[in-house]
């Protein structure tokens, strides 16, 4: 005989646990099943950055651009949810909403910057651009080569190792019940309920997410879906802790940089540089390449770090969409079976929470995700 | 700058030295790096020249042996930190004594990076004051600095005796040695015995200094906690078998505690080559033939990073090593090494044998560690804090209860706290989890100057390319 619940979420990652929170919060009862310990791949690895303006930013090695102009309005509605989180959540995740700058080196990202300050300004978002000495007046710390930059005082940061954690707790406390270590093995569908098996344990639900981060491919073929989905690895680079120096997270228009000071004292150097292995059976291997040109164009950018020891690098998986855009949506022909990721998904993650609770119940979503199903994506 | 030789020697130790000799005597071209800026490593320590003017040498036998190696042509780079390996999985990335980066290439590689000290945290080993017995040595050795005026010295295993020695000789009070276990139970001196080998008699001869300066040894005992201000002032010790029941409590300025020695991996890890998890230490241990080949064809380990064993066969490996690789590099048969090594080997389980195993001793330790016990000193997370993350969400999981706890997150990279913290972590687990012996080997090895991979993203940007 086997267990019923109401939703099956198998994944344990920032998605896997705010959805789990919020339907669970909603009253239903929720069964979370996690391959190994919960919030240790993407949402462990994450820089945690929460950005509000635009990202603009190819990650080195990227294929296609992301339309930024798609994502403001997703962005933005997200930046509110995260203002409520530690309220809602009853406990701190280290969220700080020190704003950020995205600055850009030559003519043609000053004009992008332009553009994207339109864009900005049309989904509601306050932003700013600033010309380089306006920008080293307001953080002193930018070095020469910035001609520009734009600020949005909604830009921000929250600890990875406390956000997936927090949302976890919450979701137990409301009566979800989660597995670690038992990774899915087996989904089938009967007279319109799905039947998943992870570890010793089958589970009979109407509705199934599916939220595997980099697996999220993987799992859905075990019910028969094929998704192009993309599992990539990128690097985080970490200095030793300082007293605090920033409050700010400094981006770049053009190239692959996110560097901010945590609240540990560390500063993160981050921007998508590839790792050198992607390793999904254990830890990916980090590129001595991608650390010596992360950490050389954060240094130009911000000349201060070069004073800085580093301490480590690591790297991460994650999922990528072949258009760069994220995955939410049910499954077409699969009734009740959901799926969410692609990246950013850190940032969306009280959003597309809230979405999968609404899509679980049947109900109209948040925020238009018409362009954003699973239908472009099957094989 | 590349260097590009025929072997690289990382750690100018026993091992390194022994190995780089040889090597270089048969005519390839060897250069050894170590991060200290002397060679010797920790046994053949070299005192700093003032020091060895006035005081002169303590092993002179180390001197002579770096004498060699300098002779025989053998490129000694000193104060280098290898800290990381390119992306070709061979280059090995160092920063010279002023920062600069330096690249090296070798048709093989020798790894005899040697072993850091095992630490079992107790309540106040974050005191000013504390530190390990191998700390003292180096002080006495390079410095001719004494660690304190009253010192007890506790842990486990044959190292504090002749690291008590060396504080006598600086005329230092040692108030007492706590051993953890009961090895000397027939008494130092029957050690001594004519049939022990040679080790154990040394063990006897340290013994026997100790005995004529009432040096009193405790067996069977472990720290309980530390107490003091700004610097620690008092040592309450406890019966191993009860380590909660206070049984004395002795004042002393400084406080050494170290329970052996646990390989130095990290290169070998970054090199992708394979370890294993020792049942008995829970170490991740190089997997090795006897002579110190690894999984891969063109790396060695030899001396104590292949596992803990004293000078002796830490010298014997890396002649083995040597032997080996001159086998390989040059087509010359390789003598077979196993007698000799395998003869040491044995005797170092001897040895071993007369101590606790590390496992042992953290099970019985840690259950009795108070909640509010710093676990990892560089983070400052507790115990209680450890416990609580691997029983609950972290699901026993070491590398998980590591991200959520920040234990093993600071400048030491767990080297200190990571053999208690996976205790901790295992004890607390739910469940027997999937075993994950030590925190993953990460890039750099050791904090290194941002300036310093500046450069090097410099010279990466020139004519050679990315490596
Ligand atoms: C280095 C790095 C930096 C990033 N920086 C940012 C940033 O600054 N801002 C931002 O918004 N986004 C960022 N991202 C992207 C974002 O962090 C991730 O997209 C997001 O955390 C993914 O969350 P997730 O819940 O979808 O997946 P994950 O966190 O990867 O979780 C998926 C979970 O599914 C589990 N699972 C897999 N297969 C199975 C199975 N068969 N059965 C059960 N469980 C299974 C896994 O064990 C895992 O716990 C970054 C990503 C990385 C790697």
């Amino acid at each position: 005989m086997s267990a019923t619940a109401d939703v099956i979420v198998v994944g344990a990652g920032v998605l896997g646990a705010a959805a789990a929170y919020r339907i669970a919060r909603a009253g239903h009862r929720v069964r979370v099943f996690d391959r190994s310990a919960p919030g240790r791949e993407g949402s462990g690895t994450t820089a945690g950055n929460l950005h509000v303006q635009a990202v603009h930013t190819r990650r080195p090695g990227q294929a296609v651009p992301l339309d930024s102009a798609r994502f403001l309005p997703l962005q933005r509605a997200a930046s509110d949810l995260w203002a409520g989180l530690e309220e809602e959540l009853e406990t701190s995740v280290e969220l700080r909403r020190g704003g950020g700058f995205t600055v850009a080196e030559t003519p043609g990202q000053c004009r992008e910057l332009h553009d994207k300050h339109r864009w900005e300004a049309d989904a509601g978002i306050k932003t700013e651009v600033l010309d380089g000495d306006a920008a080293r007046a307001a953080l002193p710390l930018l070095g020469p080569t910035v001609a520009a930059a734009s600020w949005c005082e909604l830009d921000g940061y929250a600890n990875p190792l406390k956000v997936t954690p927090a949302y976890l707790a919450a979701a137990i406390r409301y009566g979800a019940e989660v597995t670690p270590f038992a990774p899915v093995r087996g989904i089938t569908r009967d007279a319109g309920i799905w039947r998943v098996t992870a570890g010793a344990h089958t589970v009979e639900a109407p509705v199934v997410i599916d939220v595997a981060g980099p697996w999220l491919g993987e799992v859905a073929a075990l019910a028969g879906i094929r998704l192009r989905m993309t599992p990539v690895a990128i690097q985080m680079h970490a200095t030793v802790r300082v007293p605090p120096v920033m409050s700010h997270l400094v981006q770049h228009i053009g190239e692959g940089l996110s560097v901010k000071q945590v609240t540990a004292g560390n500063v993160l150097i981050g921007g998508g540089w590839p790792a050198r292995t992607l390793d999904l059976a254990g830890r990916s291997a980090t590129s001595t390449a991608s650390l010596l040109g992360n950490v050389a164009l954060a240094v130009r950018i911000l000349p201060f770090l070069t004073r800085l020891r580093l301490l480590r690098a690591w790297a991460g998986p994650l999922a990528a969409t072949p258009d760069e855009m994220p995955l939410i949506g049910e499954v077409p022909g699969a009734p009740g079976f959901l799926v969410a990721g692609g990246t950013y998904a850190f940032t969306f993650g009280p959003l597309w929470g809230e979405t999968l609770r609404r899509l679980a119940e049947g109900a109209p979503p948040p925020v238009d995700i018409s362009d954003l199903g699973p239908e472009r994506l099957l094989t | 700058m590349i260097v590009e030789r025929d072997v690289l020697v990382v750690g100018g130790g026993p091992a390194g030295l022994t190995a780089a000799l040889r090597l270089a005597q048969a005519g390839l071209t060897v250069t050894v790096l170590d991060e200290q800026a002397e060679l010797g490593g920790q046994y053949y320590r070299r005192p700093a020249p003032e020091v060895a003017a006035l005081w002169g040498d303590h092993r002179p036998e180390g001197r002579r042996l770096v004498e060699r190696v300098r002779a025989a042509g053998v490129e000694c780079r000193t104060g280098h930190l290898v800290w990381g390996v390119a992306d070709d999985g061979r280059t090995l990335l160092a920063a010279d004594p002023a920062g600069r980066p330096v690249r090296l290439r070798g048709r093989h590689l020798l790894l005899a990076t040697g072993a850091y000290e095992r630490a079992i945290p107790f309540p106040g080993w974050q005191l000013p004051g504390v530190t390990t017995p191998g700390f003292a040595q180096h002080l006495a050795a390079a410095d001719h600095t004494p660690i304190g005026d009253r010192v007890v010295l506790a842990g486990s295993g044959p190292f504090l005796l002749p690291v008590a020695c060396t504080l006598l000789a600086l005329g230092v009070r040692v108030a007492g040695i706590a051993e953890a276990g009961t090895p000397y139970r027939a008494g130092l001196r029957a050690l001594g015995a004519v049939r022990h080998p040679a080790r154990l008699r040394e063990l006897a001869g340290y013994g026997a200094r100790l005995a004529r300066a009432r040096v009193p040894i405790w067996q069977g005992t472990v720290v309980l906690r530390a107490d003091g201000g700004d610097r620690v002032s008092a040592v309450t010790l406890a019966a191993t078998a009860r380590p909660a029941v206070p049984v004395r409590t002795v004042e002393v300025d400084a406080l050494c505690v170290g329970y052996g020695f646990r390989p130095q991996t990290d290169l070998v890890r970054l090199l992708g080559c394979a370890v294993r998890a020792d049942a008995a230490t829970g170490d991740a241990v190089p997997v090795t033939d006897p002579a110190g080949r690894t999984s891969r064809e063109d790396v060695h380990v030899a001396g104590e990073a292949a596992g803990i064993g004293g000078v002796h066969l830490a010298t014997a490996r890396g002649r083995a090593a040597a032997d080996d690789i001159l086998a390989r590099l040059t087509g010359r048969p390789a003598p077979r090494p196993a007698r000799r090594i395998r003869r040491l080997a044995r005797f170092a389980a001897l040895t071993e044998a007369l101590y606790p195993s590390p496992a042992d001793l953290l099970a019985t330790l840690l259950p009795a560690l108070p909640e509010h016990t710093m676990a990892c000193r560089c983070e400052a997370v507790t115990a209680g804090e450890v416990r609580a993350v691997a029983a609950g969400p972290a699901a026993g999981d070491l590398n998980a209860t590591k991200a959520w706890t920040r234990a093993g997150m600071g400048p030491c990279q767990g080297r200190a706290c990571g053999f208690a913290v996976a205790g901790l972590v295992r004890e607390a687990a739910p469940a027997p989890a999937a075993a994950t012996p030590v925190f993953p080997a990460r890039t750099p090895v050791r904090p290194v100057e941002i300036a310093t991979l500046l450069d090097l993203a410099a010279e990466d940007a020139g004519t050679d390319g990315p490596a």
